[in-house]
């Protein structure tokens, strides 16, 4: 949890002031795993915030940090799950914690509308904590992946001082530590300060 | 000013996020864990035969030398060691006295503490006229993280007399543990199906 705090703390130091040709967007985030993740649980999360910070250095292009928080959870059925020789029959919790703190550049396609499409890509870590509970007992794996992150998103400028943003991320951890790659999609939906 | 107080607003929000994460259990029940483990080298099909005690030990981690371990009450322990039969006659096995040379022993016992050693003494008073030569030194073998049993589970342990670790103690062929159902009171419907499913999940069992 010390990890957790450390991320948390790094990225509320991060949330600028609200300059000219800067923003940040705080967004909430639906996650669905993917891969050897969706394995390990398969329901969709609605758990997740996403603090995304953008410089404008030209104005269609903005280089900044993409962080967040997503939890997937599952409860397992009643079964009987075998690991070597050892075999145990009872319930399980899955819990999956993934931060992601990425380097992020983003493409904006200038248009005289309300809407700003983008697309960008994110370059990282990606901090990985997951439990299987089972009675009193937890199994605990945990690992700092490197990370990669697509993304698709517009930014809708509803009315002067109330901006918005709708967009799609692809989180990609490659395998490491004790786990396997984790990859899983957000749909993420947030309020954007600042200007763009 | 009034952004500033709404970035503070959603971003409040998004951390009371925190206060959803997920729980687990709802019931008591939903606690309940077997496990088993054994040595896929064992042939437990060409045994038969089995001995099991009358009283359950209650592995308290402390016992001294020459002192008398403690039992779970009779009226339980009866109630569980008849489970226990059950389910091995059940799987082929045939119950013998502990005098009779039997293929394996039985070893059912109360976990008490969460220390890592587990000394063969707890059960001298039973099979120790026969097997003197047990229990001195030896500790269990770390078949699966023993420091982190809970309090109150019930162990069950198969050993063969004849297959002896580098200490001379024999060496556990079979464990099957009921996670913490001894605490409180006891439900003997829920230790009964704990019990079943450690046998069942155990198909390997099975003798002829």
């Amino acid at each position: 949890m010390k990890k957790i705090y450390t991320i948390i703390v790094i990225a509320l130091l991060a949330v600028p002031a609200f300059a000219q040709s800067n923003y940040t967007s705080l967004q909430y985030s639906i996650g669905f795993g993917a891969g050897e993740m969706k394995d390990f649980i398969g329901q969709v999360s609605f758990r997740g915030f996403t603090i995304d910070y953008r410089s404008m250095v030209r104005q269609d292009l903005g280089v900044g940090l993409d962080m967040g928080w997503n939890v997937f959870y599952e409860e397992k059925g009643d079964d009987v799950y075998e690991y070597g020789n050892i075999t145990y029959s009872g319930k399980q919790w899955h819990y999956s914690n993934h931060f992601p703190i990425l380097f992020a550049v983003d493409y904006y396609k200038q248009t005289n509308g309300k809407l700003t499409p983008y697309a960008g890509f994110g370059l990282g870590t990606m901090y990985s904590l997951q439990n299987t509970d089972m009675g009193t007992y937890t199994f605990e794996r945990d690992a700092w992946h490197f990370a990669v992150r697509p993304e698709l998103g517009v930014l809708i400028n509803a009315s002067p001082g109330l901006d918005f943003t709708i967009l799609a991320k692809y989180y990609y951890g490659l395998k490491a530590g004790d786990l396997p790659a984790q990859g899983y999609f957000t749909l993420n939906f947030g309020f954007v300060f600042g200007q763009f | 000013m009034n952004r500033k107080i709404n970035f503070i607003l959603i971003l409040a929000s998004l951390a009371m996020l925190w206060g959803c994460y997920p729980q687990g259990p709802d019931y008591a029940e939903e606690m309940d864990v077997v496990f088993t483990t054994h040595n896929d080298e064992y042939d437990f099909a060409g045994k038969a035969t089995f001995a099991l005690p009358d009283r359950i030990v209650k592995i308290t981690g402390n016992l001294e030398d020459g002192e008398d371990p403690e039992f779970i009450p009779d009226v339980t322990a009866t109630k569980i060691l008849k489970m226990i039969e059950d389910n091995m006659t059940a799987l082929g096995w045939q119950k013998v006295d502990v005098a009779a040379n039997p293929d394996l022993f039985l070893f059912p016992a109360s976990w008490e503490t969460t220390t890592v050693f587990y000394w063969y003494d707890y059960w001298g008073w039973w099979y120790g006229g026969y097997y003197p030569g047990w229990g001195y030194g030896g500790y269990y073998p770390p078949y699966y993280m023993y420091s982190s049993y809970t309090t109150g589970s019930i162990m069950m342990t198969l050993i063969d007399p004849d297959v002896v670790g580098g200490n001379g103690n024999p060496l556990p062929q079979w464990t099957g543990v009921i996670s913490g159902l001894l605490t409180g009171v006891f439900d003997q419907a829920r230790v009964e199906k704990a019990i079943d499913k450690a046998f069942t999940i155990s198909p390997y069992l099975q003798t002829n």
